[in-house]
Order: structure tokens, then C-alpha cells, then sequence
């Protein structure tokens, strides 16, 4: 009751007395499986002591709260490795694109544990990391590149002028960096056996993507002359 | 609040975690105390006994990863040693089913009793999985019409590495001499095997004449089984994929591209030959898997489903022993097993979480874990 | 119109009489008045009327609703003595009906549709039935004293036919429901042999039911109740003595039909005997008649063996049988029993 009075009101203030029928008819039509004052539940343990930490649990105890999607909630749910698996998926095939990305951590896993089995000392061992999850992370944040070239044209010239990139952008040219160069492979290897070797060169600061994005930065310095185009 | 929920957790997590594995090395000795822990085998034995086939790919794989072969104590295992130690050798061999859902460790458990069966000098007479007879075709299989029974298919290749898989997991026993072929037998003008030589030379013939590998295990078996029934040995068989001898039909072929039904098969024959009940002295111990099943999808995984009626009329009296999924106890042992190994870390609840999704199955658990 | 009449009328050299034209248009009165006084005259085109007083609409002397005059001890019976639509001043009660927007309250009970569509039984009020019962007492007959328990009756009367009546408050006192007739009985009331009971089964089909041993004919394809019940006597006589019949095809009837699993004819049985044989060391070869023949008590544990092979095609696997067929195994084989 308290919702719908909530929602009235809402509607009462943003909308002009004369377009109220039509209005009505298109909340009709596009009816949604929950409307949008449902909130994105809270079911991560940290962000739920958080909450508690700062008094702010009360605050959600009257608010109508959305259904968890499945995979979110699981302990080993992670937006990057979910965004990384997007982007591998073709035609909508999620379940595929999972299956590869984790076989691939599979691969990562074993040849991880096999060099810590191999180590000799302690300090050595515990250099190796062991988590495929960190391993990707680190992977991404080693080809994210800093700089981007923009193709601009000036006096029937298209330059290559170097500017900043944004967060979103350089993600996503990393995974997609980290992608391409695992396709270029043989047709014998398989797409989770070059990934793991793709994305376990990139953690380490080696590999083809780290020198594409490298390449990019040295070209984004030699056309340092250019970069007046940006504004001019 | 949040926090001693945290800690009960961790105590409890940890006092089940202390101890996962046991020193017991000798299968003859574990008893049912030591369910659902792990021991250890000798690496030279693995080779030896699992050297050519007997344990599953994926399995192999984690040992390599693990950098040591460990199995599981598990009730079935236990309780086919119990009724092996209360058998008496005079009567008929008695059969043993194992049964399951597809990933609760049938294999496994046919594994862990080869080791039983080696330490307690058994002729092991193993065949790891039924259906890369039957079912596998690869490129170079190589099929022909055998030469001594009429309208029958022999698969030599496939005969002659399983020879090689006998020889090396009696290797001891073979060594030593004393079993010996009761009658001559002719392959051809010039080759025969005499009575009285033994059945390492039997089994050398079998691989260094590919032709009549077939027909050698055929006389192999023949031979183990008078063999048992004089007491020279105690024979222990075991079979993977049982059921798929009761198939309708194979993957195989005759030149004439006619499709083969498995009881055409020379191997199958001598195979069906061995697991009838009218030799003494030994123990039977056969799987039967859905995925040996030819149908995509199976309505269930009990025995006489998957064995068709001839299979079971075959195998009649049996004792069907089922392996289940894994008990609270013995996920809980095995979680902390892949701690142990690496194979599985973060927190505590992540275990809550895999028992669900995995519901206890084995398999599904270790596949689970791997991508964490 | 003045217009249009000017030009028809209108012809050239001839004078136009003036007085013809006016008088074409003012009344006779004015006429006459004209011509006897000469007064000016004013046109009235619009004709304005005078406004004559609205009607004080007086209230009329309406009697009270019969519903608000009836006493409170009268007998409703004689009210509302038959099957009837409603009517709002023949009922008592504030009674409301009818589908409205959120919040407002429904309409009243006079005039309103929705209270007469409906079907009511205000003459079947509790008090009217037990004096009707009452009345029609006398005709019934006493109920027979041996029929003191559903068993006894179940054991005289096996048949039973279910139809239905419905009470209506509709023009018409027929419902089409009311030819529906349902015709139950006990399978077991029936008294067939083996053969006749399997075959009468398959006659039956899904209208037997396993678990309370009914077998229920329902017809409702005639349009008369008289002539579905006739239907359902055919249908159970027909399929009684059917299934008493036996063909010439039928003795054809092998194992490979699988109705049911007969462990002396099987493989199973063999297979016991060689085993037992084996382990007495009796070597011999029995025939097919000999197998059949065997007398398997004399083998410890073979009877319990016999029913749960048994059990296990004719219930069908599952657990419950596997693992009962597990311990009978056990035992006959002599290994220890199963734990947990």
C-alpha cells in the first residue's frame, strides 16, 4: 500500500495532467515483471557488514527487493570474469563461453599448482599465484592501455592524434586485445588451453598483448607532434 | 554477531578438517573406521597396475596435478573386501555389481580393489572400460573376420594391447613360472604353443603375432579359469562398462560395412565365456554404467535396466553392490583433501555452497572446484 | 420562402397587389383587425412566446416497499413458495450485487440486473425443507434393518449408480448435467478367475483403479438420464461376459509378452540349479523338462530368491527391490549381510 501511494505520487509530480490516459495505457502495455522501485538485493556478506556497520540496515527493511539472478550470487561471482565471459559468447551461448573461461582457469590452475609444486623455498612458492580469478584481474589491468589514438582530420589529412582513454574504453580494448590474441592460434590448440597461456603471459607483463598494448603507447609518443588536433 | 558466526564456522570447519588421510596403505587392512579417507599408493605399483588403463581420465589428470595417486576409503570398496574375506574359494565365484548414477567413483572403486586383489595375489584378469572395444572406433582399428570361429569379428589390436595390460599387472605372478598351459594348442604349421609352457609365453605370442591375439585370450581365459579351478591361483576379474557386452549393437563394422552386434565379437565371446559361474576359486566384480548404455538419455541406472534382460539372465545370482554420492562425512574429508592439494581455497563457506550445487556427486565436485 | 414566392408570382407589366402579400403572412385575426381599425400593426417574426411557469413537480404518494412491511415472524415459506427470480420487494434483506470501480460500494438490490441473473434458493431455506420432508414422510418405506453398516450394504448392493439432480432457479428446471450417470463397483464383487480378471482389466483400461479396487463406468452421450443408465448396465454385462470368453489366438500368448515374469520358466531358474548343482559337484546335465520340474525348496533360501527375482520384473526395479533381492542373494551365497 505504502509503494503504490509512493509510486502515485511520483507519477503526480513528474507528469502533466493531459497526458495521463496515454500514460496509463503504456504502464499497461509494458508491463514489467517488477516495477522499478525494487531494489538489487544486498547478499554479499562484506556489503551486508557494512550496512550494519554503518546503521544504514534500517533504511532497507521496508524496501521491496528484486529476485538474485542465479549466477550472481554465487561466492565465486565476479564482474569482471562475468564480463570477460560476455564478451567471449557468441550467438547468446553463455553456457558455452562459461565452460571455456573455465576450463581455461582450470588450465591456469594446474599449470600454477605444477610451478609451486616445483618451487623450491617457501619464499618462492609464495610468490606464485595460485587463484586464476587474481590472475585474469591482473591480466586485464597489465593490457589496459593509458592512451588512444583518434583519427582526426585536418586540411584533407587524417591525422593519428594521441589522446586519454577513458576506464571503460581501455577495458574494454584489453579484453578484447586478450581475446584476438588468443584466436590467432593453431587450429589443433584450443581456445581454453591459448587463453590460459594468453591471459598467464599478460599477468606477467610478457606476451603479445602487453607488447600490442606497448606498441600503441610508443605510437601515441611519436605522434606527440599531432596532438594540437585535439582542440584545434 | 556477524564475526562469532564466523569463528563457530572456522572451528567447526576446522576440527573436521584434521585429518583426511590415513597411513593405512594395505587395502586388506582398512577397516570401516577409515571411511572417507584418503591413502597413499606407490608410484612403481600405480604404473604397474593402472600403467595401461584402469583409472579414469580425469582422475589422471588430478594426479598429476596432485603429484601423488590417492584413493578414497569408500563403503563399497569395503564391503565387497568383507564379502571377499568371508567367501568360500570352493563354490562357484560369486559376482559382484557395482551400480551407480554416472560420477559417484564405480571406477574408483574397481581400482582400489585391484590393489586389494594384487596384495592379496590374485590373478588379475582386468578390462578397463568394455565400450573402447566396442564402441571407439578410431582411425586405425583394425577389424577382421576371425580365422577360427565362423561369422565372428576379431579386433587384434585391441586384444593384443589388452595382453600387454595383463602381462604387466601380473607381471609377478607370471614371472614365476608355474602356471602352465594344459594342452597344446596350433596357431598355424609352424607356430604352436606345447602343454606344459607357460602362460607368459602364451601371452608373448598373443603380442608379437597380433593375428591371433584374439584367439590367444580366448585360450588365456580358458586357461586361467582351469587354472583357478585346479588351485594353482585365485582369479580376480574385473570389468568397467559391463553392460555394454548386452548392447544391441556396436560401433564396429565388417568389411562388408555390416553393422557388428557385440556377441559377434571374439572378445566377447571368450569374456562372456569367463563371467559364467562354473569355475571356482575366484571373484567377478563388474560395473554397469549409464554411459556404456547406447540410449542418449537413461531412464535409470540400476542393473537389469542397464543390462537388458540376456545380461542379467547372464549374471543371475549377483550381488548388486550400489556406490552412492559422497556422505556429509566424506565431502567434508575430500574438500579438505583439495585444500590440501590446492585445488580448492577461499573461505570456508565456499564448501556450503559446492555441496549443493555438486549435490554430493563425486565427479560434479571435482569439476566444480576446478575453474576456483 | 417570402422570396421565392415573390419571384413565381412575379410577372412583368402587372401591378403587384401589396395587401395579397402581408396577407399571406399575418394571422386572420390581425386581418380583420386591420381592416376594421387601421391600427399599426407590428410584424412578429420571431413569434416570441410567452414563458409559461415550470410545473412544481409534487411529490407523489408512494406506499412503503413490501419488504420494509413484513413482519419479522412471518413464515417465508408462504413468502416464497416456489423457484423464482429475484425480486427485490419480496426480500428482506440488504442485499447488494454488482461489479464496481475500486472503492465504491456495490449497487443496491432494487433494480439490478446482476441479483436476477443469478440462480437463488430462497425458497429452499432449512425450516421449508424439514416441513416438505415432513409432508412427504408418510410415503417413504422403513429402511431395511439388515442394512445397518456400509459393509452390509456394499455386500448386497455391489452396483452403484451415481446421477445428479440440480436445483434451479432458472425457467427451465432441466439441466443438461442431470443425464450424466456414473456406475461403480467393486472388481473384486465381480468373482473372476484369472483369466477373465486380466482380460477384463484390459477391456476396462483406466477406468479401473488399483487402489480402491473400483471400476466406474460414467455415460453421458445420450441425451436422456434413463437412456446413458441403460448405457452403463450394457457397458458392464457386455464387458463381464467378454472377458469370460476365451479366444483361439489367445493360447498363442508367450513369455516374450511379458505380462508377468514366471521365474519356472526362466533362465533365472537354470542359472539356480547349476549353481547349486556346482556346489554339491554333481556334474550332470539336466533337459529342459527337468529344469522345469526341479523341486528348488530343497535349496536353502530359494524360495525368498524365487519371489524377489520375481519381484524384480514384475514390480519393476528399483531400489526397494534391488536391495531386497541384495539380502536374499546374500544369504544364499553366504556373505555377510549388508551394513548400514
Amino acid at each position: 500500500m505504502r509503494n503504490s501511494l509512493y509510486v502515485f505520487h511520483k507519477l503526480c509530480v513528474n507528469i502533466t495532467p493531459g497526458r495521463w490516459p496515454s500514460l496509463l495505457l503504456q504502464n499497461r502495455l509494458y508491463a514489467k515483471y517488477f516495477p522499478d522501485f525494487f531494489q538489487n538485493p544486498i547478499f554479499r556478506k562484506e556489503d551486508q557488514a557494512k550496512l550494519i556497520e554503518n546503521n544504514e540496515l534500517s533504511k532497507y527493511t521496508t524496501v521491496p527487493v528484486l529476485p538474485p539472478s542465479a549466477s550472481e550470487t554465487s561466492m565465486h561471482f565476479d564482474p569482471l570474469v562475468n564480463k570477460v565471459i560476455n564478451h567471449i559468447m557468441k550467438d547468446g551461448n553463455k553456457k558455452l563461453a562459461r565452460s571455456l573461461l573455465e576450463k581455461a582457469f582450470e588450465n591456469v590452475k594446474r599449470k600454477q599448482i605444477e610451478r609451486y609444486h616445483l618451487a623450491k623455498t617457501p619464499e618462492q612458492k609464495a610468490k606464485i599465484e595460485l587463484d586464476p580469478k587474481n590472475i585474469l584481474h591482473k591480466a586485464v589491468e597489465n593490457s589496459k592501455p593509458m592512451l588512444q589514438l583518434l583519427p582526426i582530420k585536418r586540411g584533407g589529412i587524417t591525422y593519428q592524434v594521441p589522446g586519454p582513454i577513458t576506464e571503460h574504453r581501455s577495458l574494454f580494448l584489453a579484453i578484447k586485445w586478450l581475446l584476438e590474441a588468443t584466436t590467432e592460434k593453431e587450429r589443433t590448440v584450443h581456445f581454453p588451453e591459448q587463453f590460459a597461456w594468453e591471459i598467464m603471459d599478460a599477468a606477467n607483463n610478457t606476451g603479445k598483448v602487453v607488447k600490442r598494448k606497448q606498441d600503441l603507447h610508443r605510437l601515441c609518443e611519436a605522434n606527440r607532434a599531432y596532438a594540437h588536433y585535439r582542440w584545434q | 554477531m556477524l564475526s562469532r558466526n564466523l569463528r563457530i564456522a572456522c572451528r567447526r570447519y576446522s576440527q573436521s578438517v584434521t585429518t583426511f588421510r590415513t597411513s593405512e596403505i594395505s587395502p586388506a587392512q582398512q577397516n570401516s573406521n577409515q571411511i572417507g579417507l584418503f591413502y597413499t599408493l606407490d608410484n612403481d605399483l600405480c604404473k604397474q597396475l593402472y600403467g595401461h588403463g584402469g583409472l579414469p581420465k580425469c582422475f589422471l589428470k588430478q594426479t598429476k596435478t596432485f603429484t601423488e595417486t590417492t584413493f578414497m576409503i569408500r563403503q563399497p570398496a569395503l564391503e565387497i573386501i568383507e564379502c571377499i574375506k568371508a567367501t568360500d574359494f570352493n563354490k562357484p565365484a560369486i559376482r559382484y555389481v557395482l551400480h551407480g548414477e554416472e560420477g559417484t567413483g564405480k571406477s574408483m572403486t574397481i581400482a582400489h580393489l585391484l590393489h586389494y586383489a594384487h596384495q592379496e595375489g590374485f590373478l588379475i584378469i582386468h578390462v578397463p572400460w568394455v565400450s573402447n572395444w566396442l564402441r571407439r572406433v578410431s582411425r586405425y582399428k583394425e577389424m577382421a573376420n576371425s580365422l577360427t570361429k565362423e561369422g565372428f569379428v576379431d579386433i587384434p589390436l585391441d586384444a593384443a594391447a589388452w595382453l600387454l595390460h595383463f602381462k604387466t599387472q601380473n607381471q609377478h605372478l607370471l614371472k614365476s613360472g608355474e602356471l602352465k598351459v594344459s594342452k597344446d594348442y596350433e596357431w598355424s604349421k609352424r607356430e604352436k604353443t606345447p602343454a606344459g609352457s607357460t602362460l607368459l609365453e602364451l601371452i608373448e605370442h598373443g603380442i608379437v603375432r597380433v593375428k591371433y591375439a584374439c584367439d590367444v585370450v580366448d585360450t588365456l581365459l580358458h586357461e586361467v579359469k582351469l587354472l583357478s579351478n585346479t588351485k594353482q591361483c585365485k582369479t580376480f576379474v574385473a570389468i568397467d562398462g559391463y553392460n555394454g557386452f548386452f548392447n544391441p549393437l556396436t560401433n564396429l563394422h565388417t568389411p562388408t560395412k555390416k553393422k557388428v552386434a557385440p556377441e559377434e565379437v571374439t572378445l566377447t565371446a571368450s569374456f562372456l565365456e569367463l563371467t559364467k559361474n562354473d569355475w571356482t576359486n575366484g571373484v567377478m566384480l563388474l560395473s554397469t554404467d549409464a554411459i556404456a548404455h547406447p540410449e542418449y538419455e537413461q531412464e535409470s541406472y540400476l542393473p537389469k535396466y542397464l543390462l537388458y534382460r540376456k545380461g542379467f539372465d547372464h549374471i543371475d545370482p549377483f550381488v548388486p553392490i550400489e556406490v552412492s554420492n559422497y556422505t556429509e562425512k566424506e565431502f567434508m574429508t575430500c574438500a579438505s583433501y583439495y585444500r590440501d592439494r590446492l585445488w580448492l581455497r577461499g573461505s570456508p563457506d565456499i564448501e556450503k555452497e559446492l555441496k549443493i550445487t555438486s549435490a554430493h556427486n563425486p565427479y560434479r565436485f571435482m569439476e566444480l572446484c576446478a575453474p576456483l | 420562402m417570402i422570396m421565392a414566392l415573390f419571384t413565381r408570382s412575379y410577372k412583368p407589366g402587372v401591378l403587384f397587389n401589396t395587401n395579397l402579400l402581408w396577407r399571406s403572412n399575418s394571422t386572420l385575426e390581425t386581418l380583420q383587425k386591420g381592416e376594421d381599425e387601421e391600427e399599426f400593426r407590428v410584424l412578429d417574426i420571431l413569434k416570441k412566446k410567452d414563458k409559461h411557469q415550470r410545473r412544481v413537480a409534487r411529490p407523489m404518494k408512494v406506499p412503503a416497499d413490501r419488504a420494509e412491511k413484513m413482519p419479522t415472524d412471518q413464515n417465508w415459506g408462504n413468502v416464497w413458495p416456489g423457484p423464482r427470480s429475484f425480486h427485490p420487494s419480496s426480500v428482506p434483506l440488504p442485499i447488494r450485487q454488482g461489479y464496481v470501480p475500486k472503492g465504491q460500494v456495490p449497487p443496491g438490490k432494487k433494480a439490478n440486473a446482476e441479483l436476477m441473473k443469478i440462480p437463488n434458493f430462497l425458497h429452499l431455506t432449512p425450516p421449508v425443507i424439514k416441513m416438505q420432508c415432513e409432508a412427504i414422510k408418510k410415503f417413504c418405506t422403513e429402511w431395511p434393518k439388515m442394512l445397518n453398516s456400509e459393509q452390509a450394504i456394499e455386500q448386497h448392493y455391489p452396483v452403484e449408480v451415481i446421477t445428479s439432480d440440480y436445483c434451479h432457479a432458472s425457467p427451465t428446471i432441466r439441466n443438461p448435467l442431470a443425464r450424466i450417470v456414473t456406475l461403480r463397483v467393486k472388481l473384486s464383487s465381480l468373482e473372476l478367475d484369472k483369466h477373465a480378471k486380466d482380460k477384463f482389466l484390459r477391456l476396462v483400461g483406466d477406468r479401473y483403479d488399483k487402489e480402491t479396487d473400483l471400476v466406474t463406468f460414467t455415460a453421458d452421450r445420450c441425451p436422456m438420464r434413463k437412456q446413458n443408465l441403460d448405457y452403463v448396465n450394457y457397458l458392464l454385462t457386455a464387458t463381464f461376459h467378454e472377458s469370460w470368453a476365451v479366444e483361439d489366438w489367445e493360447k498363442q500368448k508367450s513369455e516374450e509378452d511379458m505380462e508377468y515374469y514366471n521365474w519356472d520358466n526362466n533362465k533365472s531358474k537354470r542359472n539356480l540349479i547349476d549353481w547349486y548343482l556346482k556346489v554339491k559337484n554333481e556334474d550332470r546335465l539336466l533337459t529342459d523338462d527337468e529344469y522345469k520340474s526341479f523341486d528348488v525348496s530343497e535349496i536353502p533360501h530359494a524360495i525368498e530368491y524365487k519371489e524377489t527375482v520375481s519381484d524384480l520384473f514384475n514390480v519393476g526395479e528399483n531400489k526397494e527391490t534391488l536391495s531386497r533381492y541384495d539380502t536374499v542373494v546374500r544369504k544364499l551365497l553366504g556373505l555377510p549381510e549388508k551394513k548400514c
